[in-house]
């Protein structure tokens, strides 16, 4: 359906993508993911054409887009953009928008147009707002009705461009409900997303971008779970795990438990499980309190959803040091916790680091 | 954490609310030794409203009954129950102390 070979886009000198070659087939649903700034915006922006492409050539259904001879507006109606920021007509009314495309662009007639778009409303269940004007509309009902316009000009593509991104977390999940729905009924879409969740449930292809190309292309269950490449398992990596630095023994200890409990929300985690890692993490640091006064502290927790396992790192410099066996505490309460709860619980130097690391016990369910 | 103290005949009844932990424990000892400083001796600590218990808690705990018994004095601990319990356990803990299952029967104990 799309083809693309070596596409180059710069800014001047600033080289933003560059020799990005893929295919794109009908049905395909695919997310792109990865940092900000490694061009994901401008690789959709290059495709229907509303950044100009600086080199390389781009196929659709056969027919190069960028050759000057042609018809581009017409190949442009096969494919329809949704935005971050919705980018709704404000002056006209939920259905005018709709029915705006169709009727000036594919000359359709006004009921024609009314009546199509009355189904697209109620397939993104906002029928009843069809007389609405989109300032009286939520920012979730905002993306809906764009979404509905984009399918009132029956594209064979749709590209979203962060849909969700500007959105209150509570409205998010009503836009990703329609882009499931769509996946369903086969549009071909690809989405550039921060939402790993949903990409990773949605998508049938992840494409993960830096170093201004697609640097890791694969099936959702193969990027998320087991990246092959170096950056994109660090990226991976970084939406698994949280760090945390503990610079002085006046740490707040109910800020980070505030960190570790919106990681585990993320991530899904059972109440025990969370129960048991705050309890854990607290007993560690008060190992480490004697010394944070001349040492600062980097804490990892790694959830591996594949292993339902956390693991626990916790690296300080300094002198070599085990804590563990170390003959110095009051009692033996938070060590007989942390052993309790804890297992694979090892001491490494690393350089001029000591690591401690140990990985949650499961939980009985 | 918030700690109500009740004069019951036999003994204070100290009820701990939320959580014991390396934040709150200090506060908790200072309200025990206010307490010791004003001549109580006989105590019943209720956690049953403790929704979180650490090694500094533990540690709270087992600091103040120090101070309590070398006045002579008593202290039990009453309505041990859920992820509390399970740190008892975990930690050892449980063993040291005698657990109540109500503070009415912890009472009991004291005024015999």
């Amino acid at each position: 359906m799309i083809k693309i070979k070596q596409l180059s886009k710069k800014f001047g000198a600033l080289v933003v993508l560059k020799d990005i070659s893929i295919e794109i087939k009908a049905g395909e649903v695919i997310s792109i993911i990865g940092p900000s700034g490694t061009g994901k915006s401008t690789f959709l922006r290059c495709i229907n054409l509303l950044d100009q492409p600086s080199g390389g050539s781009i196929q659709i259904d056969g027919v190069n887009i960028l050759d000057p001879k042609t018809d581009v507006p017409k190949i442009r109606q096969k494919m329809n953009m949704v935005f971050q920021s919705f980018n709704l007509f404000a002056h006209l009314s939920v259905m005018d928008n709709l029915t705006l495309g169709p009727i000036k662009l594919q000359k359709k007639s006004i009921k024609d147009a009314e009546q199509k778009s009355m189904e697209l409303l109620r397939l993104v269940g906002l029928a009843e707002k069809a007389n609405n004007f989109p300032d009286e509309l939520s920012g979730g009902q905002k993306q809906r009705v764009a979404i509905a316009r984009c399918m009132a000009m029956e594209p064979e593509i749709i590209l979203f461009d962060e849909p969700t991104s500007a959105l209150d977390p509570t409205m998010v999940s009503e836009v990703l409900a329609v882009i499931r729905r769509l996946a369903k009924e086969g549009m071909t879409m690809l989405i550039v997303t921060h939402e790993m969740d949903f990409a990773r449930d949605v998508s049938n292809r992840v494409l993960y971008m830096d170093e201004g190309g697609i640097y890791e292309d694969g099936p959702p269950e193969r990027i998320f779970v087991n990246p092959q490449r170096e950056k994109t398992k660090a990226f991976i990596n970084r939406i698994r795990n949280l760090n945390y630095h503990i610079a002085s023994p006046d740490y707040d200890l109910y800020a980070m438990n505030a960190e570790i409990e919106l990681f585990c929300e993320k991530q899904v985690l059972p109440v025990k499980m969370r129960q048991n890692l705050l309890l854990v993490v607290e007993e560690m640091l008060q190992l480490y309190n004697p010394l944070l006064s001349t040492i600062s502290l980097d804490i990892t927790i790694a959830y591996s959803e594949k292993k339902e396992s956390l693991e626990l790192v916790f690296d300080s410099l300094g002198e070599e040091v085990n804590l563990f066996e170390q003959n110095e505490l009051p009692d033996e309460f938070g060590l007989n916790i942390i052993k309790n709860l804890a297992e694979n619980i090892e001491y490494q130097r690393l350089n001029n680091t000591n690591r401690l690391s140990l990985i949650l016990k499961k939980h009985e369910k | 954490m918030n700690i109500e103290a009740s004069k019951e005949s036999a003994a204070m009844v100290v009820t701990v609310t939320g959580r014991l932990d390396a934040v709150t424990f200090s506060g908790y000892e200072q309200k025990i030794n206010a307490l010791i400083a004003e001549g109580e001796t006989k105590f019943v600590i209720d956690l049953e409203k403790l929704e979180y218990i650490s090694s500094a808690g533990l540690r709270a705990l087992l600091a103040t009954a120090k101070r309590i018994k070398a006045k002579s004095g008593q202290i039990l601990l009453a309505n041990i129950s859920g992820p509390v319990k399970e740190v008892f356990d975990l930690s050892g803990f449980g063993t040291i102390f005698q657990l109540y299952d109500s503070v009415e029967s912890a009472l009991e104990i004291v005024a015999g």
